[in-house]
């Protein structure tokens, strides 16, 4: 069968695949995107960031409306369809994946479906139900991403034992629910149980959940997860699960005690796996890592001069846009151009509240030994905080101690995610802590402290009062 | 605190460390000179930011350093003294930004930050650019490591950007008029051949190094010499009523505490023939062209020091009385013989007077001090004896020698200006003299 010739051929069509296929064939070549579900939109569409913000915004409304009642409002207790929650949220995700696919289409993308399978440096296979079919392409751009790993031990074949995937298809609401790792997967879907009425246990083998984020912008976190959740449990470990009846029996092991408890659901967010295993990568000169992460410079150039790979598959941080703007990156680099990914990612939690950073981090500050001077502002003092009822809230700027340049900013609090694209801005503009003082910002809002947090740097926020010695020097 | 090199002003961002003048452990005054720093233009005396105690000084003789650079360790009054040898090396958070604003670095106008050539401090941190800087950056090649932000922060904007590639070219098109070859017009001269010449064969000899301002003036005369086509126009001014004029006011001006001399004199007369012929106060723009001329009078005195000629300006010279310009002189001559004039004062000059009568030597041809296009050498006066109305008389007679560019200036438009020069000493009157 004679191949399919292309200029280039994307393999995966999450937000970094459709991203890359889209601006390549915006800058006219001729692009084949390769995909194995029906519907596009990766991970993130269709198991991952956007039906989880879905879920999370639905259930948000039920917290809120208890909470409500100290102000004065009171509503009777919420009555969850969830075969019609499953449809909202699945409207959505259609809705998305259509858009993609008609934006394709428009674009003169041809999508295939099926399953990628490398043949040589400049030719891939392609199966699926009706058979198989052969490209042969200049360049080829690996976006296959990542999946939840799931460890042999907990892998008992028991539906009941659930990845992100399995909790976000929101089959029951469970009467318990032990989430194994507090990371950010975890700490998401336990607010969205938690909202539904679920009793939610965390287990988490480091000292704290959300490692990585600094210590103060996840205590707000974990201060209302104690309130909301049944329990947090770090430095614990689950050693073994098993199936009891229609429930799952966990042992766990927390300060050498050993205990046992019954389960109706497990969802197990201990990380993800790259999705590098049957690509036939050993027909190419792709090189991955021991963890089975493609290698991949800041070009997005693998070691086969004639592939490129961006997003989850790469390792480092698996977001979505870090994702999108490497598909940027590797189609610049294709076209000639002397691209290359040198840029701030931003992260954000979509926890209650809301969690976000970008930049140095006083964490990474202190482990890379560097010099930094910390300015912050504590949301008790925000009026727009107040009238959201929501003063659990910290922004703080990262800042060089000489130039006073922004290097970072974290925030926590009600609508952080929002807020940091600011910081984004401010540190890669390379902003300094005064131009964020002068430039005005509207009230009454959250975007405020990042303003005042400048000025508490100079020692005259209008809101809060810190004396310039005590400005959180580091 | 470390004391960091400052800006040292247009063109200039590193120099070589020729005298150290304190001593670890030696107190110092806010503004007490501290350094003597040699570069392309001069000495450069460097002052104390602050007041305090030297502790560490952690350059020597024959370094060469970089503007920023830490030059010494001083403990200033009120702080402590860290303990032994290694200095605090984080800074406190509010001292290096005062730091490099030393007392007398000019506040750096767009023209200096274009000219800068060091490259900006080392930071652990990727140069503070906006996404689009760093994207054209990457274009063009550039390594924004080695462009200096001129904004809040270091921050490195567009027209940061187009000053380093506009100072590039200048260098790029330097170094290749300096390659022999270049200028087709000049009769083919074969680089000179540097080879080491044993004089000990012919007996016995000292050798020490050039100084970096030997080096300097032996560049910028080599420069002047091959670019610019002098001329000499030769004439004598008649200065007996002059060194009347002097005799009977010299006393007054030295109650005063200034010294009167023909230099002062000579000062006045170039700016009265100056005003009557602009082209000898003009440069000649060859980036665009242009001749310009110049409002303003800034005269260069040429000062023969131990280490060189220095040749420290004085600006707005037709303001000024001849008493301030004599006041003016001596300060400065001591001053550039003590190696203490900042390159700023050094700059500016539309006009050189290179005056050797205070050691003798008659008529001579000085060399044009780029860009200016003329200078005025002054031999020692003499008694002459001089037929005036039929008569001889003694006169006392000033050589002069009027050299001058000329690309710019015609043989008659010098004679002119001579005429004209000679006039200005002949004709100064009590009023120009009297206190």
């Amino acid at each position: 069968m004679e191949p399919i010739k292309t200029d280039i051929v994307v393999l995966g069509a999450g937000p970094g695949g459709y991203a890359a296929a889209f601006y390549a064939a915006d800058m006219g070549k001729k692009v084949i995107l390769v995909e194995q579900d029906k519907r596009l939109g990766g991970v993130c569409l269709n198991r991952g960031c956007i039906p989880s913000k879905a879920l999370l915004q639905a259930t948000k409304l039920i917290t809120e409306a208890r909470e409500s009642a100290h102000r004065g409002i009171t509503f009777a207790s919420p009555q969850v369809d969830l075969a019609k929650l499953r449809a909202w949220k699945e409207s959505v995700l259609e809705k998305l994946g259509g858009g993609i696919k008609a934006l394709a289409q428009k674009r003169g993308v041809q999508v295939i479906q099926g399953r990628g399978h490398f043949e040589g440096s400049q030719s891939l296979r392609v199966e699926n139900e009706q058979g198989q079919q052969f490209i042969s392409y200049d360049k080829a751009i690996i976006a296959v991403g990542s999946r939840s790993a799931l460890p042999k031990a907990f892998d008992l074949g028991n539906p009941r034992i659930m990845t992100s995937r399995g909790a976000l298809e929101l089959e029951e609401i469970p009467q318990d629910l032990l989430i194994v790792g507090g990371g950010y997967i975890g700490m998401e879907l336990g607010t969205v149980y938690a909202g539904l009425g679920t009793n939610v246990v965390v287990i988490e083998a480091l000292d704290t959940i959300l490692a990585g984020a600094d210590a103060d912008l996840v205590r707000p976190v974990a201060a209302r997860a104690k309130k909301m959740f049944k329990e947090i449990r770090v430095k614990a470990r689950v050693l073994k699960m098993s199936t009891v009846g229609k429930q799952i029996k966990v042992e766990t092991e927390l300060d050498g005690q050993r205990r046992e408890e019954l389960y109706d659901r497990v969802l197990v967010a201990v990380g993800r796996s790259p999705n590098s295993g049957d690509l036939g990568l050993e027909q190419t000169k792709v090189e991955k890592d021991e963890k089975g992460f493609i290698q991949v410079n800041a070009r997005q150039e693998t070691a086969d001069p004639a592939i490129y790979a961006i997003g989850d598959i790469t390792g480092g941080l698996m977001l979505a846009h870090k994702a999108a703007k490497e598909a940027r990156i590797a189609v610049e680099c294709i076209l000639g151009e002397d691209s290359r990914f040198e840029h701030v990612v931003p992260a954000v939690v979509f926890t209650d509240p809301e969690v976000a950073w970008c930049g140095l981090t006083e964490n990474e500050a202190k482990v890379k030994d560097i010099p930094i001077t910390v300015a912050k502002f504590p949301w008790g003092a925000s009026g727009r905080a107040l009238t959201y009822d929501r003063t659990d809230g910290l922004t703080k700027l990262i800042l060089e101690p000489e130039t006073e340049r922004v290097l970072g900013v974290g925030i926590v609090g009600h609508g952080a995610g929002e807020l940091i694209a600011e910081g984004v801005l401010a540190v890669e503009m390379g902003a300094t802590a005064r131009d964020l003082a002068e430039c005005i910002h509207p009230h009454p809002t959250l975007s405020e402290t990042v303003m005042e947090a400048a000025e508490t740097f100079f020692g005259h926020a209008t809101h809060t009062h810190v004396r310039k010695s005590t400005a959180a020097q580091s | 605190m470390d004391v960091k090199l400052p800006r040292l002003g247009e063109g200039s961002e590193s120099g070589v460390v020729v005298g150290i003048l304190v001593k670890e452990g030696q107190v110092v005054t806010k503004g007490q000179t501290i350094l003597e720093l040699e570069n392309e233009k001069a000495v450069a005396p460097i002052p104390a930011p602050a007041a305090g105690t030297v502790a560490k000084i952690r350059v020597k003789e024959g370094d060469r350093v970089a503007v920023g650079q830490v030059v010494l360790s001083l403990v200033v009054v009120g702080e402590t003294a860290a303990p032994s040898a290694p200095p605090p090396a984080p800074a406190p958070v509010s001292t290096p930004v005062a730091n490099t604003a030393a007392p007398e670095t000019p506040a750096s106008d767009s023209a200096a930050s274009a000219d800068d050539s060091a490259e900006p401090a080392k930071s652990i941190h990727p140069p503070a650019a906006a996404p689009s800087i760093r994207l054209l950056a990457r274009q063009l090649g550039i390594d924004l490591t080695k462009v200096r932000g001129s904004e809040n922060g270091g921050r490195i904007v567009l027209a940061d950007l187009r000053a380093y590639i506009q100072r590039l070219e200048k260098l790029a098109t330097a170094s290749k008029s300096a390659k022999p070859a270049a200028p087709p017009a000049a009769a083919a001269t074969p680089a000179p051949v540097v080879e080491s010449i044993d004089f000990s064969k012919w007996g016995p000899v000292t050798k020490k190094p050039l100084s970096v301002l030997r080096k300097v003036i032996s560049h910028r005369m080599t420069e002047n010499w091959n670019t610019i086509p002098h001329v000499t126009q030769f004439d004598n001014a008649d200065i007996t009523a002059l060194l009347e004029l002097r005799k009977q006011h010299a006393a007054a001006y030295a109650a005063k505490g200034a010294h009167l001399t023909l230099t002062g004199f000579a000062i006045k007369a170039v700016v009265a023939a100056l005003k009557l012929h602009p082209t000898f106060n003009a440069s000649i723009d060859a980036a665009t062209g242009e001749v310009v001329l110049k409002n303003y009078f800034h005269i260069g005195i040429a000062v023969d020091t131990d280490g060189g000629l220095l040749v420290p300006v004085i600006r707005d010279a037709d303001k000024k009385s001849l008493f301030e310009l004599s006041k003016e002189l001596q300060d400065l001559a001591t001053r550039a013989r003590d190696r203490k004039v900042a390159l700023e004062e050094m700059k500016g000059g539309t006009f050189t007077i290179s005056n050797q009568g205070g050691i003798g030597g008659a008529h001579f041809t000085p060399i044009v001090n780029k860009p200016e296009v003329a200078i005025l050498g002054l031999g020692r006066g003499a008694w002459q004896a001089v037929v005036r109305e039929k008569k001889i008389e003694p006169r006392m007679l000033l050589p002069i020698g009027l050299s001058y560019d000329h690309r710019l200036i015609d043989g008659g438009t010098a004679a002119r200006f001579t005429v004209d020069l000679v006039r200005a000493f002949e004709t100064f009157t009590e009023a120009d003299v009297r206190l």
